[in-house]
């Protein structure tokens, strides 16, 4: 009987659990990284249709945000400019540029300008912008340096997750009301507990944790 | 601790709390029935596919979703925008415009959410001087006929499609043609309608054409009023009634709270006479007689029911009673008529629609022999009523008079009198212009048809009851480039204006005598032109024209075998022109409970009379109902002169008898999906077959016969669901009653629950997590609502609004059936007392938001919880449906998705069997295969599919298949005002949203303002306020449950003398008996004792001096 199982079989229940609990640890590993929106989306960096580069615009001519998102402190969305936005500018500068060659098409003959989207939250997420903009929430807290991007990329995750951060703990993320769209402002050390505490007093910031904040 | 519920009482009298009579009856069957959670079948799967089946197809079925792992892969996006930004649009932000929506008789002023340049919403425009904000259910529901699939797209010349261009061309060919003979042959058919523009192209087109005919119809004739008015007082009149003046109302089958056209108006008025605070207050008082029971019935003080026809014999002996001072012989009528002369001035009598101008002239009559004429009643001049009826039509036509027909409104192919022979008399005509909004019944005799622009898409005006000039604005182009009646008239007439934007504005400098833009614009921005309400003018009726009313012929009172059939207007599908909106023929008809059909009804004891067991309307009693149907009715036919029309029988309490009631509007042959049913037949039975020129409403002879041998016919009836056991749910009293208790209904409290030591229970057997929060001074709001019963007529403005507004589908006749209809405010109904002559008590019941929430506590998922505001939530995410809520909601609001009902018509769901995608092969390829390439696929049509999206609210989640939904609060509501608030505070703590900011959509549409929103954590807030007062209760209160929306217990105010006089509302009877005979005494006594939720002393005394009363004297007997 002993030639049916030999002897290395009797170890076989160990190496299978062992086997077993390595591939169950690299799977919950795996889904932890691979299957979150830190993996998925953040770097996210498709391309535009025209070629915008935030940097030259925000950083080194110094346009402030709202000159473009014109309607983020009053709408729940941060709109995209249309191309009389650009054309204001673009009539005078870059006239004849081919680059831009899509948006002087849209501004005369009102073809559309396909800009692809990068920050997405699912549907059933209603995020509002103008309620965080006029708090003290700052774009760079959930967009990143804008400012620094030649082509826009996904900087922040944009989970559930990472909201809950800040609505647990606005302090560490609230600036003054001037600084909401001044992309460089550094935290001052020490801000958090003394002003950024204050203000979330003061202002009685109190972001709701519930699941009613954002879904409807 | 097992905790016992609390017994249920049962008096000696049996329940007389009853909502069909299956309850009366009390069938074992139907007590099983009842008992179970999710009753017959609603909750179990179990069509077709067996289970083991089910395994093996989503085993396959995961497999090949796992291969073509579409789940993660990033939705590749764009974001376009405008290449042109329109001046002052913020991308997100709704838009509201101010417009109308026209009435036969006037207009409801509104005010129309948009957003993306797509009309969503509906609501009343609360800044118009006449208009609280409220409106009706047709109002509310008439934003979905504007994303009808069914509507008619096309011009079409002889049935087959033209252009647009070609169309308009062929109109001024009309006209171009009866130019030479001044309009010799050329013959209008209008709908009645209160539009100074129309009736300005109208009077254009009568000097171009002098000869043209103008007829006008509406099966429904609300210019009866105006018709009767001037008859009465010999000037060209309309009657303008203020209900809120009355304090004594008597209705002569007149249905104001529902079926007459100003009924948004009529409510307004008639609740504001019924709110009360404080037992000092004064409330009024209503009388109705009428043949079935109608809403304004269901909610009388005192009801009579005599057969239409006799409505005016009561009119003649209360007129010469009151005139007589209360003399008559009915017991009745005299006591009606000594209340009327009590309160001289404060009276009001109307009539209804339905009834011949004689019994208005006596209305009239008796308003002015009672100095109700210039307070409750007003006259406002009104243009002449010229045009001829549609009797007049069928004999020009007949007469070869009419060459050229054109129609603009209506379908009288459908609707005629049946007398008029419709298709042969329309044939006569050479050719027949047709502006319609379906290609419906009246198509097919039409030579051109027009497609009708929806009146969001097209410009046009009225006149509001009270004379206020109000703008038709329109919020898109018209869809399908459709034109409206005003167009049509304007394009036949060849006017030197023909666009309708330019004949509006033509119309409003004339009206408003200015030319000025900005005044234009304040009239588009308002909604209204202020200062334009009529001023009452000095009519007196005159006493020739009441003689010759009160010596009229009397019609033969109806016999066993003279049966009188009662045609009404349906409270869903009006006169049918709503038969293809799904929202309203879901819509449970106030009165049966019914949905999707109408039925023949009768009282129980016609039904008697003609042969039909009670045992035959029962649960599992009768042989045909054990088994396959056990809630099946029999089936009967109705004919009259030679028509028939074959339709389910249905008992109706309150009902005269010898009176079979059927509505109008159903049983259309020509109509879209929604309307055609899911047999593809029509739903219900074509009224109009029965109904002729002399009798429209009230048809002698009628017989009605059973049908033989076929199964009984399953009614989609909301009624039978959770019973609520005879607990006080809809409390009530009697005025004396309240004023000498004005706590009585927390006397009323039932007693809390024994642990197992006998020591009541007095919390909750779940946590509240908002004890805590409560107190929380960081947390500036906590959410509550108050439901005033006494204001609340049933109306159902508020169901249809809720459905707008939170994206609610409709399940089709099948699903509710199995009682799965999906709506989050629902209206109960309970009748009471005496079956003939029932007392009806209603209540809108809702989520109820309970602090304490047992749908919590055994959700395994965390699907639904707290929020620290007091809401309770429904987290659609995460719901697996197991329905443990459901079950353990002792409200029964919570509703369940078992299909996906937007995706799916109706007809797929039903049977016979209802298969999953994955068993069914359609258009060559299978479903599975289908959704395997996409999942998010709709089973639409295309054109159905984006027509629907475009009706649905943006700002709320459209649930999918197998997650639980409920009444949210309107969330979505709450969070903008809330985010508007934070926005506006900025760097300050003020983030307090004001009091009333926020308005529920069914807050908002209803015109009894009986339902009150806001942050109860303010004490001075309006709903703090009313939940202060002393008729506030909690329903299931000894379940401790905490409910955030607590009710104001109704108040009836009978009145003493009269014979149908009961000293207690019916309705209390049952728990009532059983609280006299406990030691804690008369609920009702006028003692301070029953303070606090359980007020317990032993005022023995109370109940016997109450002892002579019927029901009372059981009490002992406990």
């Amino acid at each position: 009987m002993s030639d049916i199982f030999p002897k290395w079989t009797n170890r076989l229940p160990v190496l299978i659990l062992v086997g077993l609990g390595l591939v169950a640890t690299a799977t919950i590993l795996g889904v932890t990284y691979y299957f979150t929106p830190k993996y998925t989306d953040v770097g996210y960096q498709p391309q535009q249709p025209v070629y915008f580069p935030h940097s030259v615009h925000a950083d080194q001519l110094g346009i402030d945000c709202r000159y473009c998102h014109h309607d983020v402190e009053k709408s729940w969305y941060s709109n995209i400019p249309g191309p009389g936005v650009c054309m204001n500018c673009h009539n005078q500068v870059l006239a004849a540029d081919n680059r831009l060659a899509p948006i002087r098409e849209s501004a005369t003959n009102n073809t559309l300008v396909p800009w692809v989207q990068i920050h997405k939250l699912p549907d059933f997420a209603y995020f509002n912008h103008s309620v965080h903009v006029n708090r003290g929430v700052s774009c760079v807290e959930c967009h990143g340096a804008v400012h620094k991007m030649d082509e826009v990329a996904q900087a922040k995750p944009l989970s559930m997750s990472f909201c809950l951060e800040c609505h647990r703990d606005p302090a560490a993320y609230i600036r003054p009301p001037e600084q909401v769209f001044n992309l460089d402002w550094q935290r001052p050390e020490n801000f958090t507990k003394t002003q950024g505490q204050e203000m979330v007093r003061h202002w009685n910031v109190n972001p709701a944790q519930s699941c009613s904040a954002c879904h409807r | 601790m097992k905790t016992i519920p609390p017994p249920c009482p049962h008096p000696e009298t049996g329940p007389k709390y009853w909502r069909s009579l299956d309850e009366v009856a009390e069938t074992p069957e139907f007590r099983d029935w009842l008992a179970r959670e999710f009753p017959a079948g609603a909750s179990e799967f179990e069509d077709g596919v067996s289970r083991r089946n089910f395994v093996k197809i989503m085993a396959s079925s995961f497999a090949l979703a796992g291969v073509g792992l579409t789940g993660c892969r990033r939705p590749y996006e764009h974001i376009v925008p405008f290449s042109r930004m329109p001046e002052g649009y913020v991308h997100g932000n709704a838009n509201y415009y101010a417009t109308a929506m026209p009435t036969r008789t006037s207009a409801i002023p509104l005010v129309v959410k948009s957003h993306e340049g797509r009309p969503i919403k509906v609501e009343g425009n609360s800044d118009h001087p006449d208009s609280n904000g409220g409106t009706n259910a047709w109002a509310q529901a008439s934003i979905l006929n504007l994303y009808d699939v069914d509507r008619a797209k096309r011009f079409a010349r002889g049935g087959s499609t033209i252009s647009r261009e070609a169309a308009v061309a062929q109109l001024a060919a009309v006209g171009q043609r009866h130019a030479q003979n001044q309009g010799q042959g050329l013959a209008f058919l209008i709908e009645p309608k209160n539009s100074p523009s129309r009736q300005r192209v109208q009077e254009f087109i009568a000097n171009k054409f002098p000869q043209a005919k103008w007829f006008s119809y509406d099966p429904v004739d609300c210019d009866v009023h105006q018709k009767a008015a001037s008859r009465a007082t010999g000037r060209s009149v309309r009657p303008y009634f203020k209900f809120e003046e009355a304090a004594v109302i008597v209705s002569l089958d007149c249905d104001f709270i529902g079926a007459e056209e100003e009924n948004t108006r009529y409510i307004n008025g008639f609740s504001k006479g019924r709110k009360i605070e404080k037992p000092t207050d004064k409330m009024n008082r209503l009388y109705v007689v009428e043949p079935l029971l109608s809403l304004t019935g269901m909610n009388s003080d005192h009801r009579l029911r005599v057969a239409g026809s006799q409505v005016a014999n009561v009119a003649v002996q209360l007129a010469q009673a009151v005139l007589n001072n209360g003399q008559a012989e009915d017991k009745w009528i005299a006591e009606c008529a000594k209340d009327l002369a009590a309160n001289r001035g404060k009276v009001l009598v109307v009539a209804g629609h339905r009834q011949p101008l004689a019994v208005h002239v006596l209305a009239y009559a008796i308003n002015q022999a009672l100095g109700a004429i210039g307070t409750t009643v007003l006259f406002h001049q009104a243009p002449e009523l010229r045009e001829a009826s549609i009797a007049d039509l069928g004999i020009a036509l007949n007469g070869g008079q009419v060459q050229t027909l054109v129609i603009t409104g209506g379908n009288p192919a459908y609707s005629a009198p049946v007398n008029l022979n419709w298709a042969a008399t329309v044939g006569k005509a050479q050719e027949v212009v047709r502006l319609g909004y379906y290609e419906d019944e009246t198509f097919k005799g039409s030579s051109l048809h027009i497609p009708e622009a929806h009146y969001l898409e097209a410009w046009s005006d009225a006149r509001t009851m009270d004379g206020t000039y109000v703008p038709v604005q329109p919020l898109i182009a018209p869809l399908y480039g459709g034109l409206s009646e005003i167009e049509v008239l304007a394009a036949i007439g060849g006017a030197p204006i023909q666009k309708g934007h330019d004949i509006v504005k033509d119309t409003f400098r004339t009206l408003a005598g200015t030319q000025s833009e900005n005044d234009w614009k304040q009239f588009l921005h308002d909604g209204f032109w202020k200062g334009t309400a009529a001023q009452p003018v000095n009519a007196q009726v005159s006493q020739d024209v009441v003689n010759q009313a009160l010596q009229a012929g009397r019609p033969a009172a109806p016999s066993a075998q003279n049966l009188e059939l009662a045609l009404f207007r349906s409270y869903n599908v009006d006169d049918g022109r709503y038969a293809n909106n799904g929202w309203l023929q879901e819509m449970p008809d106030p009165v049966t409970k019914i949905t999707w059909e109408n039925v023949i009804m009768v009282s129980k004891k016609t039904a008697n009379d003609l042969g039909f067991q009670d045992s035959e309307f029962m649960f599992g009693t009768h042989e045909l109902r054990q088994k396959d149907y056990p809630r099946g009715v029999p089936t009967a036919t109705v004919s009259v002169g030679g028509q028939q029309i074959t339709a389910p029988i249905w008992l109706t309490p309150g009902l005269a008898d010898n009176v079979v009631g059927l509505a109008l509007g159903y049983g259309r042959t020509e109509v879209g999906r929604i309307g055609k049913g899911l047999d593809g037949k029509g739903v219900g039975a074509n009224a109009y077959l029965l109904r002729t020129s002399e009798n429209p409403y009230f048809v002698p002879g009628a017989k009605v016969a059973r049908v033989a041998n076929v199964k009984p016919a399953e009614i989609s009836c909301v009624q039978h669901h959770w019973n609520m056991e005879g607990r006080p749910i809809v409390r009530e009293a009697n005025y004396d009653q309240y004023v000498a208790n004005p706590n009585f209904a927390k006397s009323l409290d039932l007693e809390s629950p024994k642990d197992s030591q006998g020591n009541p229970v007095v919390a909750s057997i779940y946590p509240n997590p908002l004890e805590r929060e409560k107190n929380n001074p960081r947390i500036p709001h906590q959410w509550g609502m108050s439901i005033d019963l006494n204001s609340c007529v049933a109306c159902q403005a508020c169901v249809i609004a809720c459905q707008s507004e939170n994206n609610i589908p409709i399940v089709g006749k099948e699903q509710v059936y199995r009682q799965r209809e999906m709506h989050w405010l629902r209206i109960d109904r309970y009748f009471a007392g005496n079956m003939e002559n029932p007392q009806t008590a209603y209540q809108p019941m809702l989520c109820q938001h309970c602090e304490a929430a047992p749908c919590e506590n055994v959700c395994p998922v965390n699907a639904t919880v707290h929020d620290e505001e007091g809401l309770n939530l429904m987290v659609y995410n995460r719901c697996v449906g197991t329905r443990y809520c459901s079950n353990n909601c002792p409200y029964k609001v919570r509703r369940f998705n078992f299909f996906d009902y937007h995706k799916r018509t109706a007809k797929e769901l039903d049977g016979p069997f209802y298969t999953t995608p994955v068993l069914k092969k359609t258009d060559g390829e299978w479903d599975l295969n289908k959704w395997v390439k996409n999942p998010d696929r709709h089973w639409r049509d295309d054109e159905e599919w984006e027509l629907l999206k475009l009706a649905k609210n943006p700002e709320v989640t459209v649930r999918m298949r197998g997650v639980m939904e409920k009444c949210t609060f309107c969330l979505q509501r709450i969070e903008a005002a809330k985010i508007a608030q934070k926005v506006k505070a900025g760097a300050s703590d003020e983030v307090a949203v004001p009091d009333g900011t926020i308005k529920t959509a069914c807050q908002q549409a209803c015109p009894a303002d009986a339902i009150v929103f806001g942050n109860t954590k303010d004490p001075n807030s309006r709903v703090s306020k009313l939940k202060a007062l002393d008729r506030n209760y909690a329903v299931l209160d000894y379940l401790y449950t905490r409910p955030r929306l607590t009710y104001l217990a109704k108040v009836r105010n009978p009145n003493k003398a009269m014979p149908d006089y009961t000293e207690y509302p019916a309705t209390t009877e049952e728990y009532r008996v059983s609280m006299m005979a406990d030691p804690k005494g008369n609920p009702f006594a006028p003692h301070g004792a029953h303070d606090g939720a359980h007020g317990t002393n032993g005022h023995g005394a109370a109940v016997e001096s109450h002892g002579t009363h019927a029901p009372a004297g059981k009490g002992g007997a406990h």
